[in-house]
C-alpha cells in the first residue's frame, strides 16, 4: 500500500520561531485592504474580495486584552491543490464520519466499524443544546489498512436511511500548487552553504 | 452536501475562538483555529501550579473543515450580531471569528456562565446561539485533539 508511506510524516508542536517567519510573510504583502480589518487578527491576509463584516472585533478597543501575535500568526490560504495524504495521530488511525442520524447509537458504529478492526476509540459528540448525536462521529483504529477500509467499504453507505460519509480526518498538509506564493527568503537562510572537505 | 452556501470545498473559510482573562494565575486562555489551508491550531495556557502552555497543530483533512462549516451553517451565527452583548470585563473575554464565504464576522462577549447570564442578557436568542455552538465546536476541537495527540485538553 503506497500511502502507507506517508505514516512517517511528522507532526510537531510549532514554535515560536517559526510563528515569526509565518508573521513576516504575511506582512510582506501589500494589504490595500478594502473592508474594515479586523483589530483582532484575521489570518486572511491580503484578500481583495469585499466582504461583509460584523462585530465589535472590527473596532478599536483600548481596553481589550493583549496583542495576540504571540499565540497565532497570519497566514495560511487556500491556494493549494489537495491537503495531502492521510497521517497517524499518536496510538492510531482516525476517521470521520459525517451524516450521523442524531438518534444513532454508539453500539451501532461499533458494530459498523468492528467489521474492519476493533474500535479503539469512539467519539460521538452530541449537540449541547438538543442533547442529539450532533452529526458526525471519530472513530479510532490500530492501523492504516483498518481505516483504509472502513472509508472505502462505508464512505457513501446508509445508515439509519442517512447517507454517512467517511474520510481520514488528518493529513500531511495542502499540496501548493506551482508558482504561488515564493517562499520566504528567510527560510533559505537558514540552509548553510555546502561545506568542501579537504 | 451542499450546505446552502453552495460549494463547500474550496470557499473562503477561517475560525478562531478565543476564550480568556488574566489574573492570578497570569493570562489563562484556551484558543484554537481553523485555517483555510486546514491546519488546526491549538492553544491552551494556564500558569495555575506553574502549567506550562500547551500549543499544537496539524493539518486536518477537507471533510473535517467541512463538518466544521456546517455546524457553523447550522448553527446561524452568521446572522447574529454581538452589538447587545455582554461587553468583555476583568472575568473574562470571549472571541469568535469566522470567514465563511463573503461574510466575516468578529464577535467579542464576556465568558458566560451558564444560560442564566444568556437569558438576563439583552439578546438572549442570539448569545444563546453563540453559547451553543462555541460548546459544540468545542467538543469537536477537543475530540480532534484528544484523539490525534492524546491529551485532554482542559476547559479554561
Amino acid at each position: 500500500m503506497a500511502a502507507v508511506t506517508n505514516a512517517d510524516v511528522e507532526v510537531v508542536d510549532f514554535d515560536l520561531d517559526d510563528d515569526d517567519l509565518m508573521d513576516e510573510d504575511a506582512a510582506a504583502e501589500p494589504s490595500p485592504a478594502p473592508a474594515p480589518a479586523s483589530r483582532l487578527r484575521s489570518a486572511i491576509a491580503g484578500d481583495d474580495a469585499p466582504r461583509k463584516t460584523k462585530g465589535r472585533g472590527f473596532r478599536d478597543d483600548p481596553n481589550s486584552s493583549a496583542p495576540r501575535e504571540s499565540r497565532f500568526g497570519a497566514g495560511g490560504r487556500n491556494d493549494f491543490d489537495s491537503l495531502g495524504s492521510p497521517i497517524r495521530s499518536i496510538e492510531g488511525w482516525i476517521v470521520l464520519v459525517t451524516g450521523v442520524d442524531e438518534e444513532a447509537q454508539e453500539d451501532d458504529l461499533h458494530n459498523a466499524f468492528g467489521e474492519f478492526g476493533q474500535v479503539k476509540n469512539l467519539h460521538l459528540n452530541l449537540d449541547r443544546r438538543t442533547g442529539f448525536v450532533k452529526g458526525y462521529a471519530l472513530i479510532e483504529y490500530e492501523n492504516f489498512e483498518q481505516a483504509q477500509s472502513a472509508i472505502k467499504e462505508l464512505d457513501g453507505t446508509e445508515l439509519y436511511n442517512h447517507k454517512i460519509n467517511v474520510d481520514w480526518a488528518f493529513c500531511s498538509g495542502p499540496v501548493k500548487r506551482r508558482n504561488t506564493r515564493k517562499r520566504s527568503p528567510l527560510r533559505a537562510r537558514t540552509r548553510s552553504p555546502p561545506r568542501t572537505r579537504h | 452536501m451542499a450546505t446552502g452556501g453552495g460549494d463547500t470545498g474550496n470557499d473562503e473559510f477561517y475560525l478562531r475562538y478565543y476564550v480568556g482573562h488574566k489574573g492570578k494565575f497570569g493570562h489563562e486562555f484556551l484558543e484554537f483555529e481553523f485555517r483555510p489551508d486546514g491546519k488546526l491550531r491549538y492553544a491552551n495556557n494556564s500558569n495555575y501550579k506553574n502549567d506550562t502552555m500547551i500549543r499544537k497543530e496539524v493539518f486536518v483533512s477537507p471533510s473535517v473543515l467541512r463538518e466544521a462549516r456546517r455546524i457553523i451553517h447550522e448553527s446561524d451565527i452568521m446572522k447574529e450580531d454581538d452589538g447587545n452583548w455582554p461587553e468583555p470585563d476583568r472575568i473574562g473575554r470571549q472571541e469568535l471569528e469566522i470567514v465563511m464565504g463573503n461574510e466575516h464576522i468578529s464577535f467579542t462577549t464576556s465568558k458566560i456562565g451558564s444560560l442564566v447570564d444568556v437569558q438576563s442578557s439583552k439578546d438572549p436568542e442570539g448569545l444563546r446561539i453563540f453559547y451553543y455552538l462555541v460548546q459544540d465546536l468545542k467538543c469537536f476541537v477537543f475530540s480532534l485533539i484528544n484523539l490525534h495527540f492524546k491529551i485532554k485538553p482542559i476547559q479554561s
